[in-house]
């Protein structure tokens, strides 16, 4: 089989955080997780965008909380979608987030043609990757070349970001108390890595110009010259940051950088990550 | 072959090392004052008098049916744990390598002594990574070539003081052979203390002739000294309490003396104008009240050493069943993050012990700046951690020598970032990750400490012309990367050009860690100041506490 626009579709959940040429492909289509302040709830992209969410998640005193589709939500979908299509990847947020995976694996066993692919990140991670399948279904690639695809992408992409604060990560139970300790007396700046579907520190510096240039290095490290390398960033609305990494990133001398995707990181994945957080995430192939 | 000294006994050998502790004691402040740079830095004659103690006080220990060889080995391993600053780790390889040539033969001839002398210096030379001429090293070497070339002598006394008279002279000659020594004005302090502790020794003969003095009859129920039991637990007394006691004509042993009554694994350590004093007691209060009455008290620090043994106890346990639960996920809740490294730092000031805590530091060994830690000091620290590897940092250039001694001391695998200075230490510890093992941590923190460039303010204890820069007395002075860049009586005109120096290009961050005293808080206010002369710098200042140092500082 070959998997082409003709063929296939993909489903992503909202924490994919697509921009918007993406959010907007016929062959894309997402489901979404819900945030909740208290009692009233939303539905991230859908029903909260990030300008309003961010000024939200400022003014609450306690932080909000946010819930996986339904299975039913991720069956409703699936279905209607085969009705276009034979084939459906389903491309979730690290399971070890978030019960997404698991709620879109239960209708997977309702539904013919469907594969659920944990992708290990969040956000514009994600986002690079939903970029880079979409150029196989373009293309038009045997199945298994596309399978292959899926598992090299998990196994070698980057994915590096850069919280202003760790409170978010630490009391949305993301990271333990000691790392959340660590360093805040000396306003130490965490470059965190997402590895096997896990946060993890990647490197600890002082001050920002550091932290940008700790991601940029990390590119350099894990890229070679003569081959592109593809680059998905994100924000949570901070574009001046976000430009300083762009500058940094882009201008590396011997390397063919080209950047597939910019994202706004959206309500369920800035209530970790809070306000002004940035991520560089990358593959070379 | 002339058996010039009989067989020695261990009372003999304790009596010979502690008449060469008593003449460095003696002449330990003008020792300390050969320093080349006027800091209150490195205190040579204080360390290489603890050294020695713990020296005395190993062979004190041992029983008196002890062998030769016995004797000569518990001298070598004395000196080894007991190694404080530059000056006492090589002191430490000295006393190896003669104590190797001189446990062959309980009689040794004047051809033995040569040969010890001779072997000592090899063995000093081979220790140190970059042998410098003008040190104790070079003062060794002359003595030796002396011993070697009267060899065939037959009268111990002239053999002892041609010896002697050669390390004299080479001592006078240390300033020509390195240049720091003549810009300085002083002669090489290792050496000139490595002489005045031979000729202690070799007068301490004598001694050897009448019954020994009873100082250092073994006394193992009440042991004091810089020996502490090996575990802490071992303290029948609750209370770990320590102290900066600083005043006037202050007299450690004497108060050592006093201290004594009230407790065991007791440390006074210092001179007239400033003790250290560690002590283990069941009535902390009463320590504290004898104390504040000879003077001011500082960096006091009271820690109930059950309750720390009980915490151990349930932090233990609480591994161990969180081991059996499984691995916890590395995003796992509160109190699941297992380490594979732990970081001891050799840390001077409570602010700055502060700090090191915060960026995950377990264990912190007071000293640094003319306190310097011993290696037995540091293999304690090192052996109550529970990670496989322990990353050492020393934190100060007189420290770094002694920290590279511990690796071979303990089992376990230790990496020693040969950080010089606080500040280099805190950007070492900044890149810590517990659950990294040793090797990676050892890596990332040893290019941090270097991507880091330091300074200090300090007042200069004598006038002196260094770097080219002419210091007097009592003024500021403004080091950066260790070499005075200014000196005045203003301390904002210091400040001023050290910032300068330091925020050349590039660079983001200026850490301050303020001192104790009246100065500090004269450099806070000037360092706001400053800040708004260089809007794209974040000045983070940060009360350290350590002595000496109106002002430690960093730019990254």
């Amino acid at each position: 089989m070959i998997i082409n626009r003709d063929t296939t579709a993909i489903v992503v959940d909202s924490t994919a955080d697509l921009p918007e040429h993406l959010a907007n492909d016929p062959n894309i289509s997402m489901v979404p997780l819900t945030v909740y302040f208290g009692e009233e709830a939303y539905l991230d992209w859908v029903e909260l965008k990030p300008e309003e969410f961010y000024q939200r998640l400022k003014a609450t005193p306690s932080l909000p909380r946010t819930s996986q589709p339904s299975a039913g939500a991720f069956l409703e979908r699936y279905k209607a979608l085969r009705e276009r299509f034979e084939r459906i990847y389903s491309v979730h947020l690290s399971s070890k987030f978030s019960g997404t995976c698991a709620s879109a694996e239960v209708a997977q066993s309702q539904v013919d043609g469907v594969r659920v692919v944990d992708s290990e990140l969040a956000t514009g991670g994600i986002a690079l990757f939903v970029d880079r399948l979409l150029d196989r279904l373009d293309r038009g690639t045997p199945e298994e070349e596309f399978e292959a695809y899926i598992e090299r992408f998990r196994r070698e992409k980057i994915f590096y970001f850069l919280p202003t604060t760790l409170d978010y990560l630490y009391k949305g139970g993301r990271i333990g108390r000691a790392s959340h300790l660590v360093g805040t007396m000396l306003n130490v700046k965490p470059v965190l890595a997402i590895e096997g579907g896990v946060i993890d520190v990647y490197r600890k510096v002082r001050g920002l110009s550091q932290a940008l240039q700790v991601m940029r290095d990390g590119l350099v490290e894990n890229t070679v010259p003569g081959k592109t390398t593809y680059v998905g960033y994100a924000h949570a609305l901070n574009e001046p940051v976000l430009a300083q990494l762009r500058e940094l990133v882009e201008s590396i001398p011997d390397r063919d950088i080209q950047v597939r995707t910019v994202s706004i990181v959206g309500s369920v994945i800035g209530t970790y990550v809070g306000p002004g957080a940035v991520s560089l995430s990358f593959i070379q192939e | 072959m002339s058996r010039v000294l009989g067989a020695l006994t261990v009372a003999q050998m304790r009596a010979l090392w502690s008449a060469g502790y008593q003449a460095l004691e003696g002449r330990k402040q003008e020792i300390n004052d050969l320093n080349v740079y006027p800091v209150p830095d490195g205190d040579t004659g204080t360390n290489l008098a603890l050294t020695v103690r713990s020296i005395v006080e190993g062979v004190a220990r041992l029983p008196a049916s002890s062998s030769h060889p016995e004797v000569c080995q518990s001298v070598s391993q004395a000196a080894l744990m007991g190694a404080r600053g530059n000056s006492g780790v090589i002191l430490s390889q000295i006393v190896r390598g003669a104590m190797e040539v001189l446990s062959q033969t309980s009689a040794p001839s004047i051809e033995v002594l040569a040969a010890a002398l001779r072997h000592a210096t090899d063995t000093a030379y081979r220790a140190v990574r970059r042998p410098v001429e003008g040190t104790m090293l070079t003062v060794l070497r002359d003595m030796a070539d002396a011993a070697t070339a009267a060899r065939g002598m037959t009268d111990l006394t002239a053999f002892l003081e041609r010896v002697l008279a050669a390390g004299w002279e080479s001592v006078a000659r240390t300033p020509r052979l390195l240049k720091v020594l003549a810009d300085a004005g002083v002669v090489d302090a290792g050496g000139f203390g490595l002489v005045v502790l031979l000729e202690g020794v070799a007068n301490g003969r004598h001694a050897m002739e009448t019954p020994i003095s009873l100082r250092w009859v073994p006394q193992p129920e009440v042991e004091t000294g810089v020996f502490e039991p090996t575990t802490e637990e071992e303290s029948r007394f609750t209370y770990c309490t320590s102290f900066l006691l600083t005043g006037r004509d202050l007299d450690p042993r004497s108060l050592e003396e006093r201290l004594s009554e009230l407790g065991d694994s007791l440390l006074v350590v210092g001179n007239s104008d400033q003790v250290k004093v560690h002590v283990h007691t069941d009535c902390p209060g009463d320590v504290l009240n004898m104390a504040t009455a000879l003077g001011i008290l500082t960096e006091i620090e009271i820690d109930n050493m059950k309750e720390q043994e009980a915490e151990r106890t349930a932090r233990l346990e609480a591994q161990a069943r969180a081991g059996q639960a499984g691995r916890g996920e590395p995003a796992g809740p509160p109190g699941t993050e297992t380490s594979a490294a732990q970081v001891v730092a050799v840390v001077a000031g409570e602010g700055n012990k502060a700090l090191f805590r915060n960026l995950g530091v377990d264990f912190i060994v007071d000293g640094g700046q003319s306190m310097n830690p011993s290696a037995e000091e540091l293999v304690r620290a090192i052996s109550q951690a529970e990670a496989p590897a322990v990353v050492l940092l020393p934190n100060n250039s007189n420290v770094i020598m002694t920290a590279e001694q511990t690796v071979g001391l303990v089992e376990r695998e230790v990496y020693v970032i040969p950080t010089r200075s606080l500040q280099a230490g805190l950007s070492a510890a900044v890149a810590f990750d517990r659950r990294r093992p040793g090797e990676v941590n050892a890596k990332e923190m040893e290019m941090a400490a270097r991507g880091v460039m330091t300074a200090e303010i300090t007042r200069a204890v004598r006038d002196s012309l260094v770097d080219g820069v002419q210091v007097r007395a009592g003024e500021f002075i403004g080091l950066v990367e260790e070499k005075v860049v200014v000196g005045s009586a203003d301390l904002d005109h210091v400040l001023e050009v050290v910032v300068g120096r330091l925020l050349g290009q590039g660079r983001e961050v200026l850490t301050a860690l303020l001192g104790q005293g009246e100065e500090a808080l004269q450099a806070r206010e000037k360092l706001e100041r400053l800040s708004e002369s260089y809007p794209g710098v974040e000045f983070e200042m940060h009360d350290g506490g350590q002595p000496f140092y109106p002002v430690l500082l960093s730019a990254e």
